[in-house]
């Protein structure tokens, strides 16, 4: 097995890829896949409400505003570039606060404070800053609030729908990548005939089907992570993450090369990978459903992708604590390598025909 | 090296219960072109496919280059061009592409594809994707392909099926210059005027069997009637007249003739390949 022979085959593919339909469709779909979950269930790249304050002293307004993380505050020179910004609706809301701001406030004066709103803001923002404002502002008067409010929750506690989300979409990008990808390539090449032409050069059939695997798995590793990337998940180890990745994109991309090397022609992969769709999917959908009896979904070879990938990246867990399913998802993964190995030769002689003379 | 470029003895492979060559012998020299004349199905391409590595043998002996065939022999495949008869070019590459990426698989730092592609005509059209181009510019392309590497030995598989007169008479020329060159070529086809031109030897293979191999002039003179054709004066018409050349009274016969008044015009007849193919499987080459 030559290794620059490898790299030359490998180089084609990628070179090619960029003008084939499947490529850009598996580059292009988790994409839009982020970009519709996100304006449907929102996510950490939402704008955070934005409000100006102009403290000509140095209120604990400000400060306590300040110290939170969900709102972003401006402090702006004077009033009237407060106006102007909030007017541009570069801020969603200003005010101004006098120098002897809560001096007044501790002394039961009352003052009056006017709420600049931008005509553009979104309501939500409005209520939040408002809000917020008031809750600083009673701070200041260091009485007990009129009302005593306790916090009841109600149903089970867990993760928003939008995080839930976010393994179906890396899932749906590992597989696409990694089962798709390859498995079209070597497909495209069996039904144009290159596949044929390559292998009367010193090319080995081998050498073509790792050259297509590391195609897969590459892909595979590269836009999973970016999916997570774009959802903001790829958590406080990001080099861990990749690496749960890589073990995912293994096995994916073994099963694109088995897709490949059982399948006629694109009709029959196709057939295939719809056929196996619910199989290779179906653990994700348990991420989505919490209540499911989650033991079901370890029944379907993927779990041992997904479950690693949910626990490093979106739950903030360590590499160490996933190291069994890891060792499940290679396992499997040589195991199918193995099957590929074997059906390779009905595909070579499926290559050179028994019709054909 | 010495000796046959391509040697092929006693060479049988079946595809389950249907055999497609029987026993097949035949050798090509450094630069010799060797015609494989038969109908579809004969056993042409999967002879082919024996000596390129495609299908692993079953029975008999075969060499290329003084080494035994097997499928995958790297050895083989490095000094072998092979041109099949699909187009089985990569559609979304350019012609340039294509045959850089070839001779980037046998090792070949600095190709000079554009240089060959000058050879065919396509410099101009060199970084143009292949799926726009013709049939005949495909099989130009194809043709390059099979040279990029400077192959000893060549196959060539039906290289001028379907393409117009022009462009298969370019073809032709450019196989002639290989074999110049010192390339032994393997040429498979179904068209006898095509072997006839371009091949030093012609074998006939009929059903997986080779049932005739010689040069295409000791095949006419071996197994082809000889005759003249005669135009006679006949009153105020014209008649025509067949005289064969072999057998008993035959120059007695055109001794007549030739003294005859009536003798208009005298044209000599050579039999076809196709007719001696004929003769001999009782089948046409395009059945």
């Amino acid at each position: 097995m030559s290794l620059r022979r490898i790299a030359k085959l490998l180089r084609k593919d990628f070179a090619l890829g960029p003008r084939s339909m499947p490529f850009m469709y598996m580059i292009i779909l988790p994409i839009i896949l982020t970009i519709v979950f996100q304006f449907a269930f929102g996510d950490l790249f939402a704008p955070k409400p934005r409000l100006g304050i102009v403290d000509a002293g140095d209120s604990a307004v400000t400060r306590a505003i300040a110290a939170m993380d969900g709102i972003e505050l401006t402090r702006p020179e004077d009033a009237q570039v407060l106006r102007e910004l909030v007017e541009a609706n570069d801020l969603d809301v200003g005010f101004v606060l006098p120098a002897d701001f809560d001096e007044m406030v501790r002394a039961g004066e009352q003052p009056s404070l006017d709420f600049w709103i931008s005509g553009e803001s979104l309501a939500s923002n409005r209520v939040i800053l408002a809000v917020t404002a008031l809750d600083s502002i009673r701070g200041i008067e260091e009485r007990p609030p009129p009302v005593d409010v306790r916090v009841v929750s109600f149903g089970e506690e867990g993760l928003p729908i939008g995080v839930r989300l976010i393994p179906v979409i890396v899932f749906y990008a590992l597989v696409i990548s990694g089962v798709f990808v390859p498995s079209s390539s070597l497909v495209e090449e069996k039904e144009a005939g290159t596949l044929s032409a390559v292998l009367v050069t010193p090319v080995t059939l081998s050498e073509i089907l790792v050259s297509k695997w590391i195609f897969g798995v590459t892909l595979a590793t590269v836009m999973s992570g970016m999916t997570l990337l774009l959802n903001g998940a790829l958590g406080p180890q990001p080099l861990e993450v990749m690496v749960v990745l890589l073990v995912g994109a293994m096995l994916v991309s073994t099963i694109g090369l088995l897709v490949a090397v059982i399948a006629k022609d694109a009709t029959m992969m196709f057939a295939i990978i719809k056929g196996a769709g619910i199989l290779l999917f179906a653990p994700a959908i348990f991420y989505i459903f919490p209540e499911w009896p989650q033991w079901i979904a370890k029944l379907f070879p993927l779990y041992w992708v997904i479950e690693p990938i949910w626990q490093v990246s979106i739950m903030g867990g360590s590499i160490s604590g996933v190291w069994m399913e890891l060792g499940v998802a290679l396992a499997i993964a040589a195991g199918l390598m193995v099957v590929t190995l074997v059906l390779a030769k009905r595909l070579r002689a499926s290559l050179t025909g028994s019709q054909v003379r | 090296m010495t000796g046959p470029a391509i040697k092929v003895e006693g060479l049988s492979y079946s595809y389950g219960a249907t055999k497609a060559l029987d026993e097949v012998a035949f050798s090509v020299a450094p630069g010799e072109i060797l015609g494989f004349l038969g109908p579809n199905g004969a056993g042409k391409s999967t002879t082919i496919k024996l000596l390129t590595g495609q299908l692993a043998k079953q029975s008999g002996e075969a060499t290329v280059l003084g080494v035994p065939i097997e499928r995958d022999n790297s050895e083989i495949q490095a000094q072998i061009g092979v041109c099949f008869e699909e187009k089985n070019l990569y559609p979304n590459m350019s012609a340039l592409e294509n045959l850089d990426f070839f001779a980037s698989l046998f090792g070949i730092a600095d190709p000079d594809s554009m240089g060959m592609l000058r050879r065919v005509g396509l410099a101009e059209r060199a970084k143009e994707r292949v799926q726009g181009f013709s049939k005949g510019m495909r099989q130009r392309v194809m043709i390059s392909r099979a040279l990029i590497n400077r192959p000893k030995v060549l196959f060539l598989d039906e290289p001028t099926a379907g393409l117009d007169p022009v462009s298969a008479a370019e073809i032709r020329k450019m196989i002639k210059e290989e074999a110049t060159r010192g390339a032994a070529v393997l040429l498979t086809t179904h068209d006898m005027h095509e072997a006839d031109e371009l091949s030093d030897k012609v074998a006939f293979i009929n059903e997986g069997r080779i049932v005739a191999l010689d040069t295409p002039q000791d095949l006419k003179l071996r197994f082809g009637k000889r005759a003249v054709r005669v135009r006679l004066r006949d009153g105020d018409g014209v008649r025509e007249e067949s005289y064969p050349l072999d057998g008993e009274g035959s120059s007695a016969d055109i001794a007549a003739l030739l003294a005859s008044p009536e003798l208009m015009t005298i044209h000599t007849e050579e039999a076809t390949l196709e007719a001696i193919f004929i003769e001999l499987t009782g089948r046409g080459l395009k059945a």
